[in-house]
């Protein structure tokens, strides 16, 4: 028995692929990121994206199928800040020892950016807070440059052969993201001051970008789910200082914003959030292009 | 006379030997300022020579590594006083139970003291506490001691203490090995501390066949295959003192084990695991059961397989998702039973017995879940010796049914309500009502799939 089973072993070690990896494999927790990573990449890098848009990045379940694709990675890009807390760790301890924490090949992107809402004291009776500050750092663009920045020095470190091509198209990308940016803050001047509910957390760099006023949210607290009691006391609220909507994730479910929507007549928005949160969302730019038609729309209709 | 002539004798002496030094002095100065000399060219030559080398060394690494290699800011933030403690968990696991059978006998099979009926009435069993953290570059450690009540006196009892190899510490990647003591790797539970389990009690099959769980002493070495579907191989050698096994001696391990799992993805929101196990060992001494009234001395060989299901229907499992989970166990045991209570005197024993469950779990609201849960043994036939003894299970195949609701306010909190109707014995229809709250305080690590 013992010397099948070893012997099995020496078969399967023998079966598996050693191929010398042409690409440098992406491992991003979320697809913000596999995005960014393949208009600085490009065909140099094969991208992965650990979740989908639909899914709550908070809660993901360290799968087999990710411990395997975290094994092959070159590179892990993630968001950080104590987003991945509850999956990451058991996929970077079964990973190579060139993505672990301190690497070159492990970017979380919160640590390249100004972090918002850090608490000054922490304690679980605040629900879910991340002692890092908030992690949903992506839906800032100038963040995205600085990240797309340190993202550009990584490649190149990991990939030297293609230094230059990552470069340029760092450049390239520059060109085209700095002019957007511009654009959108041209488009958000109505945006401006105006009072929003959110559903969690989650929009806090996009309303600080855009100098909206995130007024309430949903959740009673970071992470626990809307009760009835804390909707009440909202529409109260609301109904003495109103708010002009209440935006959430494609993932956060519809009810409570529904709820509340109908009884403050003010529009329910369900933003993309990130890559493929809706059918138009399916690059970075349009990602961007796609929220401020719907914030703006949301305006335009009152 | 002769006292001054020797004095003067002396003086002489004395001012002749002073006269040689001063001149010797004077040659010794000439020749050290040479060699000073000497020694401050040659290592002005010598630095001149390393100065060269260095700019040469330095030049090349300004031309080869162009894009130097990024230290990530990680380190610059928040440095604490105690920023190099290990985290520290408290798992608070409390329970409520009634049954309304006296007796909790399982027919066929003799059981450890964690794989009985749990006592009845209030409970805090099971609070657990963990200590771990990086030990360096190379090494992860963690402690769990549980503060469990076991005959009236409350007992630490050290559930787990091991050492673990961190990625990039030498070894191939996807390789680790673990030593000491832990929930070692068989079948899908075994792995888990019960605070993450989806009920309150263990099932069936980990009552008997590993009185609860397996945390014996010893070694494990796992490797993460690099296939691009998961695929991970491993096995251990351990002492052989923990059920199934007993009292381990000598240098020789008394139990081994070996394990491969594969595990995939069904489109987006579905996902998959199989694994197969093996353990086998022996009982030198004797495993004692049934409050040390029934003892086995002899082999245990065990064969166990899993499979766990998750399906999130709208893609968040946060949302709404189902968790399917079964095991199936098979042990052989080839060796001496002797109950002391039927007083049948050590009788040979070589059979097989089985045991297994099925599951599901339902979470239809972020915060509750419902399940249910089926599990079933099989004991083996005993031989004449054995017959009327606590082994003897007259032809009865033990059952029980579960069903459970949970509420989960946090990732921290959660409370439990759960009925089981346990079929043990042949008339000894049991129903159970548990209530359980798990609740977790300080540093809490992630949950495997």
């Amino acid at each position: 028995m013992r010397q099948l089973l070893s012997m099995v072993a020496l078969g399967l070690l023998c079966a598996a692929p050693v191929t010398a990896q042409a690409k440098v494999n992406i491992f991003a927790c979320e697809p913000e990121w596999a995005a960014l990573a393949e208009e600085i990449g490009g065909d140099n890098v094969t991208t992965f994206s650990a979740t989908h848009a639909k899914q709550d990045p908070h809660h993901i379940r360290a799968r087999p199928s990710l411990i395997a694709k975290a094994r092959h990675a070159d590179l892990i890009l993630c968001s950080g800040a104590g987003l991945e807390v509850g999956w990451l760790p058991l996929l970077i301890q079964k990973a190579g020892g060139h993505v672990q924490p301190g690497s070159v090949g492990y970017l979380m992107a919160s640590e390249y950016v100004p972090i918002l809402e850090k608490p000054i004291v922490v304690d679980r009776s605040m629900g879910d807070v991340h002692p890092e500050g908030n992690p949903h750092i992506h839906l800032n663009p100038h963040n995205i440059l600085l990240v797309a920045r340190e993202l550009t020095k990584r490649l190149e470190t990991i990939d030297r052969p293609h230094a230059g091509s990552y470069q340029s198209k760092l450049n390239e990308f520059i060109s085209r993201w700095q002019p957007a940016i511009a654009r959108w803050e041209n488009n958000a001047v109505p945006l401006k001051n105006l009072p929003v509910v959110v559903h969690h957390r989650g929009f806090s760099y996009l309303l600080d970008w855009l100098e909206l006023r995130q007024v309430a949210s949903l959740e009673p607290k970071p992470g626990i789910p809307p009760t009835t009691s804390h909707l009440e006391g909202l529409l109260q609220q609301l109904k003495a200082k109103p708010a002009s909507m209440i935006i959430r994730t494609p993932y956060e479910p519809k009810e409570a914003s529904e709820w509340l929507s109908e009884r403050i007549d003010r529009p329910a928005v369900v933003l993309p959030y990130t890559i493929g949160g809706d059918d138009e969302s399916d690059n970075l730019f349009k990602l961007f292009d796609r929220s401020m038609s719907l914030l703006l729309g949301a305006v335009d209709d009152q | 006379m002769l006292k001054t002539k020797q004095a003067a004798m002396a003086a002489f002496i004395a001012m002749l030997s002073s006269t040689s030094a001063l001149a010797a002095s004077d040659k010794d100065i000439e020749t050290l300022r040479a060699e000073i000399q000497n020694m401050k060219q040659a290592y002005e030559e010598r630095i001149n020579e390393l100065e060269a080398k260095l700019n040469k060394v330095e030049n090349i690494q300004a031309q080869s590594v162009v894009p130097k290699a990024t230290t990530p800011a990680t380190a610059g933030r928040s440095v604490k006083d105690n920023s190099f403690n290990p985290s520290i968990g408290v798992i608070l696991n409390g329970q409520y139970n009634a049954f309304s059978s006296n007796e909790g006998e399982v027919a066929g099979f003799a059981v450890g003291h964690e794989g009985e009926r749990p006592r009845e009435g209030f409970g805090a069993d099971h609070t657990e506490l963990n200590f771990s953290g990086n030990v360096d570059d190379k090494f992860f450690s963690s402690i769990t001691a549980a503060i469990a009540q076991h005959e009236g006196t409350s007992e630490i009892e050290l559930e787990e203490a091991y050492i673990q190899t961190l990625a990039g510490s030498g070894l191939p990647d996807g390789m680790s090995v673990k030593v000491g003591r832990a929930f070692w790797t068989l079948g899908y539970l075994n792995e888990h501390h019960s605070h993450a389990d989806d009920f309150a009690d263990r099932p069936l099959p980990y009552r008997v066949f590993l009185n609860g769980t397996f945390n014996d002493d010893g070694a494990e070495v796992s490797y993460v295959l690099p296939t691009p579907f998961y695929a991970e191989i491993g096995g251990g050698a351990f002492r052989g003192d923990d059920f199934p096994f007993g009292e381990g001696a000598g240098s020789n391990a008394g139990a081994w084990s070996a394990f491969a799992r594969i595990g995939g993805d069904i489109g987006n929101n579905q996902s998959w695991r199989l694994g197969g196990y093996m353990l086998s060992g022996s009982a030198d001494g004797s495993r004692l059961s049934n409050e040390d009234l029934v003892s086995f001395t002899g082999d245990t060989d065990i064969y166990a397989a899993d499979l766990r299901y998750t399906w999130a229907p709208t893609g968040n499992a946060r949302d709404r998702e189902i968790i399917l989970q079964s095991e199936f166990f098979w042990r052989n045991e080839d060796g001496v039973y002797e109950d002391t209570e039927a007083a049948t005197g050590a009788i040979n024993f070589d059979d097989s017995s089985r045991g297994w469950y099925a599951q599901a779990v339902y979470k239809f609201d972020p915060q509750w879940r419902i399940g249910a849960r089926y599990s079933q043994l099989q004991p083996a036939n005993v031989p004449a010796g054995l017959l009327g003894s606590a082994l003897d299970a007259d032809g009865y195949d033990p059952q029980a049914y579960s069903a459970m609701l949970d509420w989960t306010n946090s990732e921290f909190s959660r409370v439990r309500l759960q009925y089981n109707r346990e079929e043990l014995s042949r008339g000894q229809d049991d129903n159970q009502v548990m209530m359980q709250y798990i609740m977790s305080l300080g540093a809490h690590g992630a949950h495997k799939y």
